[in-house]
């Protein structure tokens, strides 16, 4: 066991690190202070990612056919978590280079390839996914957006909910209902729509994690070609579960949690208010909790990198107690930085912390997993 | 970063792990129902076969000490081990085992009335050799055997070892005993939750219990995880993490643990008392998970 970066992997942190240092403007923090799904954020990741591409940073893990660079999972994995610690300037297309692109190499027909792959790869796709509807979320099977087939179409009528940047997004990975007859799993169709499809409206909620952040989408006849189908019918949910497996360990929320720690405890420390032992037994139960949290995120990307299948449940798990650990901490002991915008790094980790746990699959359903899989206990009643 | 067992750790686990599914290592009542058995014969098989010298060699090292001392802690029968395997390896001379250390109270030292020899963690480190006879056994409610030692009987030499690297050794040694007397609790309420049927199915069916044995599954995986980690840095930051994670991990745990295992788990027929009743103690030890936390918070922010 080797819990020590090898040279190779130091190097291409220290390359990550260099390039933010180099490329991230000065008012950086007050940007990423919206969050990854806003204006500010969304408009700057179109700048951001090109210069990313360019330098070989954006797409390292895709093969070299589609721009990529042949990286390891280390390098892909190390690239992820120096962008969240930086705020995640990728916006909303660290979508694109970590899921919907591989899934798409995976399921796409050259000419959905040809189409979608290279403007994902030189960093100026902006995507958003229609998954959750207004009675289908953590059930996700349970949607009921349908999609009806009319000779070499399909028409789609539904609703989708909590969909992060479907505003500011050209393209939608959509799930849909197919046929009459499936239920459940065995039904779903993936079509990839253009957001400029006529009859599809986009309402933003404003929501605690930053305006224009998430949305309600109606699709209402929304006609699109067979050809926008991604795989076959009723394969929705094998590519849903590929793209799950590209995702299984999440994003390293730790990565900035422990930093804001780090300037919790510093200006704590100018107030000259660090020396309780109560705060900081909490400050170093928070930092604990980011450590637990790297270590079982890491066991799953070494699994990965020896081509192994880890469970993830309990890393996401770990994951989601560092985020509310530090946001907990912050706002017990610094909670005038709540007020006002002269703390943007702490805001913005708070607006981010409290997604954790409920997008992209609940607590309750990892804990489900992790009783099941790695306890192997009976499905639950 | 490489977090599999190297091709000898994953042989010394291997071999390892087919000694402790013997039934040597495995619950029987012990007459007059005392709280603790020792496992004579199988700390006998894994002294005759070296693995409390795991440490000692480049190709194992502490990694696999702590996979010693976490898959023992998790069998029904006590053996010293955490001593044996970490802080031994560490001395120029050759003590005999058991070992017991005394690191606070010499009223209370566990396994000292096996040990044929005792550390002293001090500002340094002292050792000597323990005459039969001269460690008293005492009793306790807890799952570990436990003796007064009279330092002042015994002939003490210092071993010349960096006492604080004992120190971090000997924190490193508990924090693994304390892991693998929760996963040893966790598998035997786990059996008892897949088989034991109530309102028509399984206990471990129900979502009330599942989700509260997935959470302390987590923080148990994670203490695992940091105790590798400070095994094979030897960081002393890391140590004080895994020690405090262990312990914070214990605290909900080891509720749930008796709670799932209803009325059967206060009996003395069952072993969960084993190794709930190890971690109880264990988890008190250095200040409990308060007390690793402000030795860590000086370490990682300065002092107050």
């Amino acid at each position: 066991m080797d819990f020590g970066w090898t040279a190779q992997d130091a190097t291409y942190r220290e390359r990550v690190r260099a390039f933010l240092e180099r490329e991230l403007p000065g008012d950086w923090r007050s940007i990423a202070r919206h969050g990854p799904g806003s204006r500010q954020q969304t408009d700057f990741s179109r700048v951001f990612c090109p210069k990313l591409a360019a330098e070989g940073l954006l797409v390292p893990h895709w093969p070299r056919e589609w721009g990529g660079g042949g990286g390891t999972v280390w390098e892909h994995f190390i690239l992820g978590e120096e962008m969240w610690a930086a705020g995640e300037p990728r916006g909303p297309q660290y979508m694109n280079v970590n899921w919907i692109g591989p899934v798409l190499m995976q399921f796409g027909t050259e000419a959905q390839k040809a189409r979608y792959l290279p403007p994902m790869a030189q960093g100026r796709a902006v995507w958003c996914q229609g998954f959750s509807e207004p009675g289908a979320g953590s059930d996700l099977a349970s949607l009921r957006t349908r999609a009806v087939r009319d000779g070499d179409s399909y028409v789609i009528n539904g609703q989708k909910i909590w969909t992060s940047y479907a505003a500011l997004a050209e393209t939608c990975f959509l799930l849909a209902r197919v046929g009459t007859e499936g239920v459940g799993k065995t039904a779903i169709a993936i079509f990839l729509v253009p957001m400029d499809t006529p009859g599809i409206e986009v309402r933003a909620i404003p929501s605690l994690i930053g305006h224009g952040d998430i949305h309600e989408v109606f699709l209402t006849d929304v006609r699109v070609p067979s050809s926008a189908r991604l795989g076959d019918e009723g394969q929705g949910w094998t590519i849903i579960s590929a793209a799950l497996a590209q995702e299984r360990v999440g994003i390293p929320r730790y990565a900035l949690a422990q930093q804001v720690l780090d300037e919790m405890v510093a200006l704590l420390t100018e107030r000259g208010a660090f020396g309780d032992p109560v705060t900081r037994l909490r400050a170093a139960e928070a930092a604990l909790a980011c450590e637990a949290a790297r270590m079982l995120v890491y066991a799953v990307i070494d699994a990965r990198a020896r081509g192994l299948t880890a469970e993830a449940a309990t890393a996401r798990l770990a994951v989601i107690a560092a985020d509310h650990a530090v946001n907990d901490f912050g706002m017990d002991f610094l909670p005038d930085c709540y007020h006002g915008d002269r703390h943007p790094a702490f805001l913005a980790h708070h607006e981010r912390a409290i997604v954790t746990g409920i997008a992209a699959g609940a607590a309750e359903i990892q804990l489900n997993l992790v009783a099941q899989r790695r306890l192997s206990l009976p499905k639950g009643a | 970063m490489r977090l599999a067992h190297t091709e000898d750790q994953a042989l010394f686990v291997a071999a390892l792990d087919a000694i402790l599914a013997d039934s040597v290592s495995g619950f029987r009542a012990v007459p007059g129902w005392g709280r603790w058995e020792y496992g004579t014969a199988l700390d006998a098989m894994l002294d005759q076969n070296g693995f409390f010298e795991a440490a000692r060699e480049p190709t194992l090292g502490a990694v696999a000490a702590v996979e010693l001392v976490m898959r023992l802690a998790a069998r029904p029968v006590a053996v010293e081990g955490a001593a044996s395997a970490l802080l031994r390896p560490l001395l120029g001379v050759d003590l005999p085992r058991p070992l017991a250390v005394i690191d606070g109270n010499p009223g209370v030292v566990r396994f000292a009335p096996q040990a044929r020899a005792v550390l002293w963690l001090g500002e340094t480190l002292r050792a000597a050799r323990l005459p039969e006879g001269a460690a008293i056994p005492g009793e306790t409610i807890f799952a570990w055997p436990v003796g007064a030692i009279d330092p002042a009987r015994l002939d003490w030499h210092e071993t010349g070892a960096d006492a604080v690297r004992a120190r971090t050794l000997w924190q490193l040694g508990q924090a693994a005993e304390l892991v693998g007397s929760l996963t040893g609790g966790l598998e035997t309420v786990l059996a008892h939750v897949r088989d034991r049927q109530q309102f028509g199915r399984p206990l471990g069916a129900f979502q009330g219990v599942q989700h509260r044995l997935a959470a302390g599954a987590v923080q148990m995986d994670a203490a695992r995880w940091l105790v590798l980690k400070a095994a094979a840095t030897g960081a002393a930051t890391d140590t004080l993490l895994a020690l405090g994670q262990a312990q914070r991990a214990a605290g909900q745990m080891l509720y749930d643990l008796h709670q799932f295992m209803g009325a059967m788990g206060l009996t003395l027929e069952h072993p969960l008392h084993r190794f709930t009743y190890r971690a109880k103690m264990l988890r008190s030890v250095g200040g409990g998970a308060a007390g690793q936390m402000r030795a860590f918070a000086d370490h990682r922010w300065g002092m107050a």
